[in-house]
C-alpha cells in the first residue's frame, strides 16, 4: 500500500510537469514556425509550416495527442532542433552526460565535505574552524559560470591538462569522454563542497555531544576513533540527505556549467530546445529530468533504512 | 637485451627525424546545430553554412559572387529570357552511388516550387514548366525573371535523389565534395570526404569535424589550446584574444550583412521623415563600427552592401553624422525637447546588441531617450519581425546573390517589411527589375531603388560587419564569399 501510494505520488507529479510546461512553453512568444523561419518569414509560409507541424490545432488537441502517445512510449520527434530525431533518442544521448557529471560533483563535494567539516567540528571554535568556515562561505558566493571560465582559463588554457570543453562520445573515447567531465564536474562540486562542509559540521557538532560519545571518551577511546567512527556513522543520515537533495539540484541544475563547458548533457538540450520552441524535445527533456529526480527521491528513501537501523520498519 | 634497446633507440631516431605527416583532417567550430538538412525544409542561415559542403544545385556561387557550373556543365537563356536549358554534367553521382539524371532535378525543383509543400516557393512563382529531356534539364517561365539563375545556386535549389526524401532532415544525401557520416546533436558533426566528387581535386581534406560550441570563450580558448583549427565567425568582442598568436591567423572579409536600426515608419513619431531623417543625422556609423565592430566593418547607406559589387551605390554621404542637423529637424518636427522611444535588441546577437545602446547613447545627445529592451530571439522573431510591433530595433538581413531579394522585403505588401515602408514608386520599379533583361538596365534599377530608401530615411542602415575567420597557421585555401556559405572543399594543411 505505501509503494502504491508513493507510485500514484510519483505519477501525478510528472503529470503536473508536463501540463505545466506545456503550458508555459504557449505562453512565451514566438512558436516553431516563427524561428524555422526566420527574419525570411511572410505570413503565408507561416502557415504552411505551422500546419505541417500540427501547430494550427488547439492546444488542449496537442496536448492530449502528446499524452496518449507518450504513455505509450513515443515521446515523438524534434520539430525545429535537428528535426527527425526522436525525443527519446536526443534524451538518451543526453543523460549519459548530465548522469555521470552530477554523480561525480557529488561524490566530489562529498570527499572534500567529509573530512572538512568533520575536522572543523573537532577543533570547535578554533582558529581552524573558522578558516574552514571561511573557505566554504567563500565557495559558497562565487558563481558556477564565473569558476567555470577561471577553471578553463587555469587548467585548460595555462596548464593544459584538461580539453576546455566539449566531450567525444562515450562509445569513441571513453578516457577522453571521462577526462572532458573532470574539470565540470569539480567546478560543479566546489558550491556544493561549501554547503555540505557546514551540513558535516553541525551534524558531527550534535553527535559530539550525545551521551555515547562521553561515554567513549570515558572508556580512552581515542579522540580519532571517537570522530571518525562514532560521531561520523551517526551524522551519515543528515548528511546524505543533503547530498541527496544537491544531488537532485545537480541533475536540474547543470545548465550553466553545460553551457560554459560546451557539453551535450540534459540541460543544454533543454535551453537548445526552449530557444528554438521546440516543444516535443522541452517535453521530453523536462519529463526525463523529473523522473530522474523521483528516481533518486525514492533511492534515498530506500538508502535510509541501510544508514540507521532504527529507521528500518518504521515504514 | 642490449641489442633490443640499440633498436628502439635507432627506431626512435629514424622516427624523430623523419617530418611528421601533414593532418589531413581539421577540427572546425560552429555556434548551434544546424536545424535541418532537408533543403525545402530548413530557412536557417546556419544549416545552408555547411550544407554547401553536402549538396549541390544545378549551378553555384563563386566567391566574387558571380554564377557557375555545378551539376550543370553548361547552361543556355533564350534571348527573351524565358527558357533555361541545363545541360548536366556527366558522370555526376550522389552519395548513395547512383549517377545524377535530369529527372532528378526535375523532381526537386518541380517539388520547391510547390507551394503546398515548399515554403520557399515564392522565389519560385515565374516558373511555368520543369522538363527532362535526355541529360537536359529545361525550365520555362511565364515571365522574365532576372532573379531566377542566382535562386537556383540556395540551398533551396539542391539535387537530391528521390529515394532520399523521407530520410533528409538528418542523413542529407547530395553531390558535394562531402558526406554527412554523423551527427551527435548538440556536440558534433562529422563530414568525410566523397571519394567520387565529380571535380577530382576536391575535397582537399580527408575529414572535417564540426564541433557546436555555443560559448565564444570556450570556441577561443578551444583554438588557443590547439582543440580546435577554425573558428569561422568569431564575435568581434573576442578579437583581443586571438590577435598576435604566433600559431593563428586571422582572415576578416565582408559579411555581406545589412545591419541596420530597422524604425517602424507607420506609428507615430517615426511616421514623420523629418524624424526619420533626424536619428540618420544623429547616428555615427564610424562611432558604432569602432564601437561594436572593434573597428571591422563599413558604413553603408541603403539596405545593400559594397560585396554586392556593381548593384551597389554608395549613400553614406547622404547624411553625415550631424547632430545639430538632427536637433534642427526634430523641432521642425514639433519636437523641440526630443522625445522617447523603446528599442528592441535580439539577445543572441552581440554585435547588435553592442550597436543598439551605442546608438542609445547618440541619440541621447539630440534627446531622444530609448529605453532598451533586450529580448530573447523567439520573443524578437514573434514580436517585432512577424507581428511587427515595435518602434526601433537593431537587426541584420543577411546577403544574398541578387539585389531583388534584399530589396523586395520594402514592397509596401511585402510580409518581410518590418519597416512598413510603403512609397508606390519602389513598388513600381520592383517589378521592372525583375523583368528587365538588359543587365545595365537593371542596375540602374536597383540602384535607385537603394536611393530610394535613403531618401525616405526608411531605416537607419549602419555597416556590413566583417566576418572574423580565425585558423591555425597552416590552414590554406580560406574562400569568402558574398553569400552565407562555408566553403570546406579547397582547404588544406600545409607547414
Amino acid at each position: 500500500m505505501y509503494w502504491l501510494k508513493k507510485l500514484a505520488g510519483m505519477l501525478a507529479t510528472l503529470l503536473l510537469v508536463s501540463m505545466l510546461t506545456f503550458g508555459a512553453l504557449y505562453l512565451i512568444p514566438g512558436d516553431p514556425a516563427v524561428l524555422i523561419l526566420g527574419t525570411e518569414a511572410e505570413p503565408h509560409d507561416l502557415e504552411l509550416v505551422r500546419s505541417q507541424l500540427g501547430l494550427d490545432r488547439p492546444v488542449t488537441a496537442q496536448y492530449t495527442r502528446w499524452l496518449s502517445d507518450a504513455v505509450h512510449g513515443d515521446f515523438g520527434d524534434s520539430i525545429t532542433f535537428s528535426k527527425g530525431y526522436s525525443v527519446s533518442r536526443l534524451v538518451a544521448s543526453a543523460l549519459p552526460v548530465t548522469i555521470p557529471l552530477a554523480v561525480v560533483a557529488i561524490l566530489l563535494s562529498l570527499l572534500l565535505a567529509t573530512p572538512l567539516g568533520a575536522f572543523a567540528a573537532s577543533r570547535r571554535g578554533g582558529k581552524l574552524d573558522s578558516l574552514i568556515l571561511t573557505l566554504s562561505q567563500t565557495g559558497l558566493s562565487i558563481p558556477a559560470f564565473w569558476l567555470g571560465i577561471l577553471a578553463i582559463q587555469f587548467f585548460a588554457v595555462d596548464l593544459g591538462w584538461f580539453p576546455p570543453g566539449s566531450m567525444p562520445k562515450w562509445s569513441a573515447d571513453p578516457a577522453g569522454a571521462a577526462v572532458s567531465l573532470l574539470l565540470p564536474a569539480l567546478v560543479l562540486a566546489v558550491p556544493r563542497a561549501a554547503i555540505l562542509t557546514r551540513i558535516v559540521r553541525t551534524a558531527m557538532l550534535e553527535a559530539l555531544g550525545e551521551e555515547y560519545i562521553r561515554t567513549a571518551r570515558g572508556k580512552g577511546v581515542s579522540e580519532w576513533v571517537i570522530v571518525s567512527k562514532h560521531a561520523l556513522k551517526n551524522a551519515l543520515v543528515s548528511i546524505s540527505t543533503v547530498a541527496g537533495i544537491q544531488l537532485i539540484q545537480l541533475l536540474a541544475g547543470t545548465i550553466v556549467i553545460e553551457q560554459v563547458f560546451s557539453l551535450p548533457g540534459l540541460g543544454r538540450l533543454i535551453l537548445s530546445s526552449v530557444l528554438l520552441r521546440d516543444l516535443p524535445v522541452v517535453q521530453g527533456a523536462v519529463f526525463a529530468g523529473a523522473a530522474l529526480i523521483l528516481a533518486v527521491n525514492f533511492l534515498l528513501d530506500s538508502v535510509y533504512p541501510l544508514i540507521d537501523p532504527r529507521i528500518r520498519g518504521v515504514a | 637485451m642490449h641489442k633490443l634497446l640499440c633498436l628502439i633507440l635507432v627506431i626512435g631516431l629514424i622516427a624523430g627525424c623523419s617530418p611528421a605527416p601533414v593532418s589531413d583532417e581539421l577540427v572546425v567550430a560552429i555556434p548551434t546545430d544546424p536545424d535541418n538538412f532537408h533543403p525545402h525544409q530548413s530557412v536557417a542561415a546556419a544549416t545552408a553554412e555547411i550544407a554547401y559542403n553536402i549538396y549541390e544545385g544545378l549551378v553555384k556561387a563563386a566567391p566574387d559572387g558571380s554564377i557557375i557550373p555545378a551539376l550543370a556543365a553548361e547552361w543556355d537563356i533564350s534571348p527573351d529570357g524565358l527558357k533555361y536549358t541545363f545541360t548536366l554534367r556527366e558522370g555526376a553521382k550522389f552519395h548513395n552511388g547512383r549517377e545524377v539524371t535530369a529527372d532528378d532535378a526535375v523532381y526537386c525543383l518541380s517539388r520547391l516550387a510547390n507551394p503546398e509543400i515548399s515554403p520557399k516557393s515564392r522565389d519560385y512563382t515565374s516558373v511555368q514548366t520543369i522538363e527532362a529531356k535526355g541529360n537536359q534539364v529545361i525550365i520555362t517561365l511565364t515571365k522574365p525573371d532576372a532573379v531566377f539563375l542566382a535562386l537556383l545556386t540556395e540551398f533551396g535549389a539542391s539535387i537530391y535523389p528521390r529515394e532520399a526524401e523521407e530520410q533528409l532532415s538528418t542523413k542529407p544525401i547530395g553531390t558535394g565534395p562531402f558526406v554527412l557520416t554523423a551527427w551527435e546533436p548538440n556536440n558534433s558533426l562529422t563530414l568525410d570526404k566523397f571519394e567520387q566528387y565529380w571535380n577530382p581535386q576536391l575535397p582537399k581534406l580527408e575529414k572535417v569535424t564540426l564541433k557546436i560550441i555555443p560559448e565564444p570563450t570556450t570556441m577561443v580558448n578551444s583554438l588557443l589550446t590547439g582543440h580546435v583549427d577554425l573558428v569561422p565567425r568569431l564575435e568581434p568582442d573576442y578579437l583581443h584574444q586571438v590577435e598576435d598568436q604566433p600559431d593563428l591567423q586571422i582572415i576578416d572579409s565582408p559579411m555581406n550583412l545589412v545591419q541596420l536600426m530597422a524604425i517602424n515608419n507607420s506609428v507615430p513619431p517615426f511616421d514623420d521623415i523629418r524624424v526619420r531623417q533626424a536619428l540618420n543625422y544623429a547616428v555615427n556609423r564610424q562611432e558604432i563600427i569602432q564601437g561594436a565592430g572593434w573597428g571591422k566593418g563599413t558604413a553603408i547607406g541603403s539596405n545593400l552592401t559594397p560585396a554586392m559589387g556593381p548593384w551597389y551605390i554608395d549613400l553614406t554621404d547622404m547624411y553625415p553624422y550631424n547632430p545639430e542637423k538632427a536637433k534642427e529637424l526634430l523641432t521642425e518636427a514639433g519636437y523641440p525637447q526630443g522625445f522617447s522611444a523603446t528599442l528592441h535588441l535580439p539577445a543572441p546577437y552581440p554585435l547588435h546588441r553592442n550597436a543598439g545602446e551605442i546608438i542609445a547613447d547618440q541619440l541621447e545627445a539630440v534627446g531622444i531617450k530609448l529605453k532598451l529592451e533586450v529580448i530573447e530571439w523567439g520573443t524578437w522573431l514573434e514580436q517585432v519581425n512577424a507581428n511587427r510591433d515595435y518602434e526601433l530595433t537593431v537587426v541584420g538581413f543577411t546577403g544574398r546573390l541578387d539585389p531583388h531579394t534584399m530589396l523586395n522585403r520594402y514592397q509596401s505588401q511585402s510580409g518581410r517589411n518590418i519597416s512598413y515602408f510603403n512609397n508606390p514608386e519602389y513598388d513600381e520599379l520592383l517589378v521592372q527589375g525583375l523583368e528587365e533583361t538588359d543587365p545595365a538596365a537593371r542596375v540602374e534599377i536597383y540602384q535607385q531603388l537603394q536611393t530610394i530608401l535613403a531618401q525616405e530615411a526608411s531605416n537607419v542602415y549602419i555597416m556590413d560587419p566583417s566576418q572574423i575567420a580565425v585558423m591555425s597557421r597552416d590552414l590554406k585555401g580560406w574562400a569568402n564569399y558574398p553569400v552565407y556559405v562555408l566553403d570546406l572543399a579547397p582547404l588544406y594543411r600545409s607547414k
